[in-house]
């Protein structure tokens, strides 16, 4: 070996091949344009956009973004004690067409949880009280601690176990109910009472959060939206075009002690059995299992987180907070517009890999 | 439009990054003149708004210790070049490719400008489009070139 082919094994040696490698591998960046319009404005009027994670995970990293408009302040903001991440725009009475154009490019990796790990560290005092805490819509005493108790955990010892048999229990006893608006409004405390137990993701996920909750386990709601088809196959777990209004989805996580944040998705089994080709299948099904098996533990990252936030209140406005942000907001002349109605608010969302 | 201004006097994070041509630019190589760093993307359309702006300042402040620093953010030196020669942008486009420095400096908007001053302190900080060519953005630097 000469002296040229010497340094050059020198250098080929000393970069960081594999980490780079490990560092790129799997990541997929999706580039989300959300605009929003005040169709009749009335007096002052303001939105709220809900924006990607503003920090690094191993599966999704944190967001750059930018927007433009014709607002007269437009801001990001922490809101509430969760700190959910908006941008907040406000257009002064008289402001013709009020438009608002937010731009995020986001990169995300399939995410899968380790059972074997026992070293991930401890959450703060904080953090876990925060994530153990009831919400204005999530109780975690009465009724819903004793049914965690009495029908999902008799016999569990471990985290694992205990969320694993929550998510049993609501993948058996819950359904995905088509009539509910959105994503359902995830008011736990009424389905309990009321003993009605179909929603849709909002709903079904955040009983996996109170159920977590009311036995000690921190556990949290995430919000985000489908950017991209299922490359497993599943035409119900996928956003079927670039545009992705109504594409939003709510998933849900529980902290296990050694192990880290565990993902979920008892409500993505309710959606395969409802709507997965033909539709209505029995919880046997193939599809349905292998589904039921994933998502303890995995999430597709074809869906972009935003936030994990509830109690969220809004920058501006005089009205009520909002249950959680998963959806643009606005309001004009103090009226709130449907967050639930793109055509009528008006908004548009639409997703693209890069 | 109202955005968001802050202004900061901690010290900058470092920043050394090879520009389009090669060159490597540390910001501590600058330390005694004012810098604007400028960090923007080819999809962010408001900072391809924002641009000529920034040329059009560095202009008028030609021949005075003002340096402008345009951080691209991932993208290729291609694309970096391509957007200068489009722009007619004549200060140094420097990759970031990784958007490591871009992380650092806490950038997660687009575009961000920081203008440090001669010691080397962040002295504005502004997230969103900005008119650079603008009588308020002049004297903001005139306020901070050493006498």
């Amino acid at each position: 070996m000469n002296r040229r082919e010497l340094l050059t094994a020198a250098v080929v040696a000393a970069l960081p091949w594999r980490r780079v490698k490990a560092e790129t591998e799997g990541w997929r960046t999706f580039e989300l344009t959300t605009r929003a319009e005040i169709s009749k404005p009335q007096g002052i009027s303001r939105a709220w956009l809900p924006l990607p994670l503003a920090a690094d995970t191993d599966w999704q990293r944190a967001a750059v973004n930018t927007w433009t408009g014709n607002a007269r302040r437009m801001e990001v903001v922490q809101a509430g004690k969760y700190g959910v991440s908006m941008l907040c725009a406000e257009w002064a009475a008289g402001q013709e067409a009020p438009f608002v154009e937010l731009k995020s490019r986001v990169a995300t990796r399939d995410r899968a949880a380790d059972f074997s790990r026992r070293s991930a560290p401890s959450l703060s005092r904080a953090e876990s009280a925060l994530y153990t805490a009831p919400t204005e819509t999530i109780p975690c005493d009465g009724l819903v601690r004793e049914t965690a108790l009495l029908r999902m955990s008799k016999g569990a010892r471990t985290d694992v176990e205990k969320g694993r048999g929550i998510y049993e229990w609501i993948v058996e006893n819950t359904f995905r109910d088509p009539k509910t608006r959105g994503c359902g409004t995830g008011n736990i405390k009424a389905m309990i009472e009321s003993g009605n137990l179909g929603g849709k993701c909002a709903d079904l996920n955040g009983l996996f959060v109170a159920f977590c909750r009311s036995l000690g386990i921190p556990a949290r709601d995430v919000y985000g939206i489908r950017v991209a088809s299922s490359a497993h196959g599943y035409k119900s777990l996928g956003a079927s075009s670039p545009v992705i209004s109504k594409a939003q989805h709510c998933r849900a996580e529980f902290f296990a002690e050694g192990l880290g944040w565990v993902p979920v998705d008892p409500a993505d089994v309710r959606k395969v059995v409802l709507e997965e080709p033909p539709g209505k299948l029995p919880v046997t099904d193939p599809k349905v299992e292998a589904a039921r098996k994933r998502l303890f533990g995995s999430w597709e990252m074809n869906w972009v987180a935003f936030n994990t936030g509830h109690d969220v209140p809004l920058s501006g406005s005089s009205g009520p907070q909002v249950p959680f942000l998963m959806y643009p907001n606005a309001e004009t002349g103090g009226e709130r517009l449907d967050q639930l109605d793109p055509d009528g608010f008006k908004y548009g969302i639409t997703a693209r890999e890069v | 439009m109202a955005l968001v201004v802050a202004a900061l006097l901690a010290a900058a994070p470092p920043l050394e990054l090879t520009d389009t041509g090669g060159t490597v630019h540390r910001l501590a190589d600058y330390r005694g003149k004012v810098v604007l760093v400028n960090f923007w993307a080819t999809w962010c359309e408001p900072c391809l708004a924002e641009l000529p702006t920034i040329e059009q300042l560095r202009a008028a402040f030609a021949g005075r210790p003002l340096v402008v620093l345009a951080v691209q953010m991932g993208g290729s030196a291609r694309m970096a070049r391509d957007t200068a020669e489009k722009l007619s942008l004549r200060f140094p486009m420097l990759l970031d490719r990784n958007s490591a420095v871009s992380k650092a400096w806490g950038v997660n908007l687009l575009p961000a400008s920081f203008l440090i001053a001669p010691d080397g302190a962040v002295a504005f900080t502004h997230f969103g489009e900005l008119d650079w060519s603008e009588a308020e953005a002049r004297r903001r630097i005139e306020r901070l070139l050493p006498r």
